[in-house]
């Protein structure tokens, strides 16, 4: 029996070798669960300091709490899914095959059918089938967070790291990428928070058009900033770097969105007040954790303040700063959504 | 060429009456007030924001002019760009490193260097290999959105640059504190290399030897090879030139934003196909290019803060048609846009 085992274990370390070259696989150091994970990102693919990250680490934390295992599949372009998808779906020894990402939607909802007996999870989409575990996420919520954190220092006098704000005018600004209904949810949720901060806030907003051009996104928060705005927020991508440039340009406040962009963008840390965080790890880590106590439910998982799937998340230099008044203001009013008593629009028509 | 279909006055008639029910469906439909609220846009820092969104369209138009009066039409002005723009932001990343220093000048001039080279093979192929001017230039630009972000991921793990330095200001003394139109006169230098390079592109044109030996040699090669001038390195000289105006436009912008952004379209973003459109408008003549570029870019900056304006939904990809729709309008109705007789024509000089 010893034998057996000490054999099991150098077979299973020279396969994690071997596969170290193509795919990354955990080793099951930590434990307990015979469950393996396949999981394919969207094609950002790993390094991308956002949401594939996310997804990676959300899987990393399951690893080290309940002794999972998982391959890796990092598609070069969306074709690539519907193999990566059917291969995982049919390998007897993974137990659930997470999808990251949007593009994942139209083949899972034919691969979900003919594989009906592996159970599949699906960030960002919704496919409707007894075997797929649907997770999406309140970003109006989070972006409320943000924007009645915006609209508390417009009207207030504050300045750290490199920004100042203007006590002249109440004003805050949005930056869009492009104009589509995901992202009319941040703003619809953030001009509602700035609102709730101050009834008499204006909130100027607008939308560059494209996902990566920075000298737009420049040229509008450069415009909002010398309106008298005080903070812009982005949803907007690669765009986004040139409303984190005209913010230090202008010696204003931006705030970030999808990760900590404090830290992943740090060389704009003194200007990045907060980040609107979407939790695709926590998603990763959810779905993987109803599998191992066998709770795995198809159908939506929504995912808002109350799950910790959005939220503020204070920049690394802005944290421990802010006035006391203004995080316990945020607290209550993350406390008020989550109980029901503020409605969060999820469309600029509710606003 | 045939004379045009349409004079010039029918022509100015038929833009004359769409305007007039443009204007009337305006005031029909309450656009009194929009017609206000546009008046109320226009401002010094309106002004400001236009030209700086004119550098890259008009580099790459006074560029492509340069070419095309040669007799070589360069279409490959969009990826010119985006060489310039990632040559600008990995120098300057890589000078950092060196004991030089992020000198921003030098990484300007590299730029310039990589763009003109690239220039220079085009030229090469066009010329020496007599190859199809417009697959060649096509080519241009698919190699240029191929490798910029596929070096970024090698530099930086990633299609995105980190932020990596921008031009500072520059003021002019004694300008700079005129009241009102002041503010003109404080701008990053690639917008007061523009004011230059507008009439000096005129005057090299226009008024020197030079100047004739470009339009010879697109208008009739012959003649000028009867003169005893190699066309072929007429030819190559109004190449290399404009892949020195796209190296200045491009790295113009990147320098401005201080990164390089390479997903999608990357983050020239359709830029020179503009330019492209702008010197047609503008019938070759660089005043003209320039002229049609602050127009495009104008119309760009009016629809951003357009959107600000609550209560407005103009749609940026319906302003971002405007030049195409322009062009089509002017050559199909004005007619007076003329090509050199010898583009796109291959010359061989019978020794």
């Amino acid at each position: 029996m010893q034998r057996r085992t000490f054999l099991t274990s150098v077979g299973a370390g020279a396969t994690a070798g071997l596969a170290g070259c193509l795919v990354g696989e955990g080793d099951d150091d930590g434990g307990e669960s015979d469950i393996t994970v396949g999981i394919i990102y969207s094609t950002g693919g790993l390094g991308d300091e956002s949401f594939n990250d996310m997804a990676f680490a959300g899987i990393e934390q399951a690893e080290e709490d309940f002794g999972i295992s998982y391959q890796n599949a990092e598609p070069d372009e969306p074709a690539d899914m519907n193999d990566m998808q059917r291969q995982f779906a049919s390998d007897e020894d993974i137990d659930l095959v997470c999808c990251i990402g949007f593009d994942h939607e139209t083949d899972l909802a034919e691969n979900a059918e003919e594989y009906d007996d592996q159970r599949f999870a699906l960030v960002d989409a919704v496919v409707e089938a007894d075997n797929v575990a649907n997770y999406t996420f309140r970003e109006h919520e989070g972006s409320f967070q943000v924007g009645h954190l915006a609209g508390l220092l417009s009207t207030m006098d504050y300045a750290h790291g490199a920004g100042e704000t203007n006590t002249d005018e109440s004003r805050v600004g949005f930056v869009g990428g492009q104009e589509i209904a995901l992202i009319e949810r941040f703003e619809a949720g953030y001009i509602a928070g700035a609102q709730h901060a101050d009834d008499g806030i204006e909130t100027p907003s607008a939308y560059a058009g494209s996902w990566n051009d920075p000298a737009t996104g420049q040229e509008i928060a450069t415009g909002m900033y010398d309106e008298g705005a005080d903070v812009v927020f982005h949803a907007a991508g690669g765009t986004g770097g040139g409303v984190f440039q005209a913010a230090q340009s202008a010696g204003r406040f931006a705030i970030g969105v999808d990760d900590d962009q404090s830290i992943s963008a740090e060389e704009f840390s003194d200007v990045i007040v907060a980040s609107m965080v979407k939790r695709v790890d926590t998603a990763v880590y959810e779905s993987i954790e109803a599998v191992v106590n066998d709770e795995f439910e198809s159908g939506m998982n929504d995912l808002g303040l109350e799950d910790e799937g959005v939220g503020a998340t204070i920049g690394q230099d802005f944290d421990g700063d802010l006035p006391d008044d203004v995080i316990d203001a945020l607290a209550d009013s993350r406390e008020a959504i989550i109980d029901g008593d503020i409605d969060v629009p999820d469309n600029l028509d509710d606003l | 060429m045939k004379a045009p279909s349409v004079t010039r006055r029918q022509g100015l008639l038929i833009g004359g009456i769409l305007f007039g029910l443009i204007t009337l469906g305006l005031l029909i439909d309450g656009g009194g007030q929009l017609i206000g609220d546009v008046a109320g846009v226009f401002s010094v820092s309106y002004l400001a924001s236009a030209i700086r969104l004119t550098v890259p369209i008009a580099f790459a138009a006074m560029g492509g002019i340069f070419a095309e009066k040669t007799g070589v039409i360069n279409i490959g002005l969009e990826g010119l760009l985006i060489i310039g723009a990632f040559g600008a932001v990995a120098s300057l990343y890589a000078l950092s490193a060196t004991p030089i220093g992020a000198n921003i000048w030098l990484a300007f001039v590299l730029a310039i260097v990589a763009s003109t080279i690239v220039a220079l093979l085009f030229a090469i192929v066009c010329i020496e290999f007599k190859a199809d001017q417009i697959i060649a230039g096509l080519a241009v630009w698919l190699i240029a959105l191929g490798f910029a972000p596929f070096a970024s991921i090698i530099i930086w793990r990633r299609t995105s640059s980190p932020s990596v330095g921008t031009f500072s200001t520059i003021s002019i003394p004694g300008l700079s504190a005129l009241p009102s139109i002041g503010p003109l006169f404080e701008a990053t230098p690639p917008v007061f290399l523009l004011a230059l390079a507008v009439p000096f592109s005129w005057y090299l044109l226009n008024r020197t030897t030079f100047g004739m030996w470009i339009e010879a040699s697109g208008e009739d090669p012959k003649s000028l090879d009867t003169a005893g001038v190699d066309v072929r390195k007429v030819r190559y000289a109004g190449v290399l030139l404009s892949g020195v105006y796209c190296g200045i436009g491009g790295a113009g912008l990147a320098l401005n934003t201080g990164q390089f952004v390479g997903s999608g379209d990357t983050m020239i973003d359709g830029r020179g196909w503009i330019g492209l459109t702008a010197y047609l408008i503008g019938n070759y003549n660089p005043v003209g290019a320039f002229l049609a570029s602050f127009l495009f870019a104008g119309l760009e900056a009016l629809q951003l803060q357009l959107q600000q304006i609550a209560g407005y939904d103009v749609s940026s990809t319906l302003v971002g048609i405007i030049p195409y729709v322009a062009v089509l309008i002017v050559l199909t109705f004005v007619g007076r846009t003329r090509m050199p007789s010898a583009a796109g024509e291959h010359y061989d000089s019978d020794e």
